[in-house]
């Protein structure tokens, strides 16, 4: 990643090296402007606007009630959910792809696994109605065969079920996230997994060790800047998402984006939504604080 | 050590070569059946809404009886979806070609510009932003600006929010293929007397080619996609595809909207795959 022109071995004459500083302070600062104007700036508006009008801390007072605190835990939660699900499949689809899968297969496996990628995110969970609907293919399927008497409800119900304060999200939500955002995973996984020499998993076998303990003493600690660099993409989208939840979600199953939209979109008050976003942001920026400090995850996510 | 497992080899040997032999046909037999389940599950609905698109009646019903193009021929046929097809065409090339500018000159920053490391950290980072915080949070926030700005809602909120949203994308993918370029080369042919211009035209961009082409595509796949940013800055004098599409997800699913879906996955699967082609994911 670094410029070779960083050091160079013969002495650059110093007339004409300045005014190539110049040069590039110029083009640097086109990009940079733009990143700040729609970056930084709206972040601080942001802020400003959620202490308006004039100074009041009462749009944060507001974010007390129970209803938006449910509502965040929900979604900081099935950020986990599904980032941990995400990895869960990457982990030996992956693996498989740099170590197993024959060479000339390698290359178009891995463009059709990120091709989601690119595609539509509301069209990809748009088709998971027509999977999971009363009369939709896995019902018309399950009844059909006669496993099931009458339709199973699985396109935006509610699981019911949870760890702790985390919510496990309903099957039409879950299914529905980890469509979109594995491929993002997958990416970031194949990249750390291709390093991995995969001598040392064949010299821990050769020492007798089982594929539990390659995994947890080879495989995690040789990629775990990728699983990081993953999660860092990931997390805050899926805790964040609008149209996914609004598509696939029960009404019980209300995300942080939805309400912030609602503020925004109907209720038309800035202020309160603006609030809801930077905690929101925050909490999300503090989680992610420790793991973007690493310098080994910074290298991984240049290299993505 | 490997004095230990020499021995322990020798002796336990062939029972143990089996075990070791079907542990790893085990293994292999896992990691088949995820790979080929993720490619199911990653594929098999679009087939699924593929299939369904034949239908010949507006809402299908499952086995299909008939099939027809007909509602092919009636999303293209759609006034307003057509112009939401264009108008995302539109921003998407804009977004697509100006962001692949802007994103040479960050990867040039980034890879080889002679500033202080801090300085090209710093401009890395800031490019990087909207990677890391969730869209909904960049969208209000240019929402809010273009407001504060007297920009209002619009076509102009929504090229600069796409520009912001491709930058990063489009930076990350140059910089790797200009990271690989030998930058003595540059200084060689500035020694011999060659101008900034002329070096970059020469030496520089046709080496940097593949990798500009597949960001405008890839940005241009992006751009075209993107749905919650369209949805905070465009208010209600404009529509783009995604913005369509969810407008007809929220009321119900039918034909016509599973041929609009396999048209737009068909063109942005196309545009990706090309890109893939001329610069590979990694």
């Amino acid at each position: 990643m670094r410029g070779s022109t960083d050091r160079l071995p013969w002495p650059i004459p110093n007339g004409p090296d300045q005014r190539r500083t110049l040069v590039d302070v110029v083009l640097a600062a086109l990009p940079t402007a733009l990143a700040v104007a729609l970056g930084v700036v709206p972040l601080l508006s942001l802020v400003v606007e959620s202490v308006s009008p004039p100074v009041t801390l009462s749009n944060y007072a507001a974010l007390s009630e129970s209803v938006y605190l449910t509502v965040l835990v929900r979604s900081l939660g099935i950020g986990v959910v599904i980032t941990g699900a995400c990895l869960a499949i990457a982990y030996p689809v992956t693996y498989w792809l740099a170590h197993a899968c024959p060479p000339r297969y390698r290359l178009p496996v891995l463009v059709s696994f990120t091709l989601p990628l690119w595609l539509n995110y509301v069209v990809l969970n748009y088709t998971w109605v027509w999977i999971l609907a009363t009369d939709g293919i896995v019902n018309t399927v399950l009844t059909a065969g006669g496993v099931v008497d009458r339709p199973l409800d699985l396109l935006r119900t509610a699981s019911g079920a949870g760890i702790g304060p985390i919510e496990l999200p309903g099957p039409s939500l879950g299914l529905g996230f980890v469509h979109i955002y594995l491929p993002y995973v997958l990416l970031t996984m194949y990249v750390s997994m291709e390093r991995l020499d995969y001598r040392q998993v064949e010299a821990a076998r050769d020492l007798g060790a089982g594929s539990l303990r390659v995994f947890v003493d080879i495989v995690v600690p040789e990629t775990y800047a990728g699983a990081i660099a993953g999660t860092l993409i990931v997390y805050a989208r899926i805790a964040g998402a609008f149209a996914t939840p609004q598509i696939l979600a029960s009404p019980s199953e209300q995300m942080i984006a939805q309400i912030i939209t609602t503020q925004f979109y109907d209720v038309l008050d800035y202020p309160f939504a603006a609030a809801l976003s930077v905690v929101f942001l925050l909490v999300v920026v503090v989680g992610f604080g420790i793991g973007a400090l690493s310098t080994d995850v910074r290298a991984e996510l240049k290299r993505w | 050590m490997v004095k230990t497992v020499g021995r322990n080899s020798e002796r336990s040997g062939a029972t143990d070569r089996l075990r070791r032999g079907a542990a790893a046909a085990v293994r292999g037999g896992f990691f088949r059946i995820t790979v080929v389940a993720t490619a199911l599950f990653l594929y098999l609905p679009v087939v699924v809404v593929g299939y369904l698109s034949l239908s010949p009646g507006s809402q299908p019903s499952i086995p299909l009886d008939g099939a027809t193009l007909r509602w092919y021929v009636a999303v293209l046929s759609d006034a307003r979806f057509v112009r939401g097809l264009v108008t995302s065409g539109v921003i998407g090339v804009v977004a697509a070609v100006t962001g692949t500018g802007l994103g040479l000159l960050a990867a040039r920053t980034i890879v080889r510009a002679r500033l202080p490391r801090w300085l090209r950290a710093f401009v890395g980072v800031v490019v990087a932003i909207p990677l890391f915080i969730p869209t909904v949070v960049v969208a209000l926030g240019i929402g809010i600006t273009a407001g504060q700005v007297g920009l209002g809602f619009g076509l102009w909120p929504v090229v600069a929010g796409h520009l912001y949203w491709v930058l990063p994308f489009s930076t990350f993918l140059i910089a790797s293929r200009y990271a690989t370029i030998d930058g003595r080369m540059t200084e060689v042919a500035r020694d011999l007397g060659a101008d900034g211009i002329t070096t970059f035209r020469t030496i520089t961009l046709p080496q940097l080619w593949p990798a500009l082409v597949a960001s405008v595509l890839f940005a241009f796949a992006l751009s075209f996609n993107e749905f919650l940013l369209t949805f905070f800055l465009a208010g209600s004098g404009m529509t783009t595809m995604p913005l369509e599409i969810y407008g007809k997800v929220r009321i119900g699913a039918t034909s016509f909207l599973n041929a609009a879906s396999v048209l737009v996955l068909l063109f942005s699967g196309a545009v990706a795959a090309v890109a893939a082609s001329l610069e590979p994911p990694t």
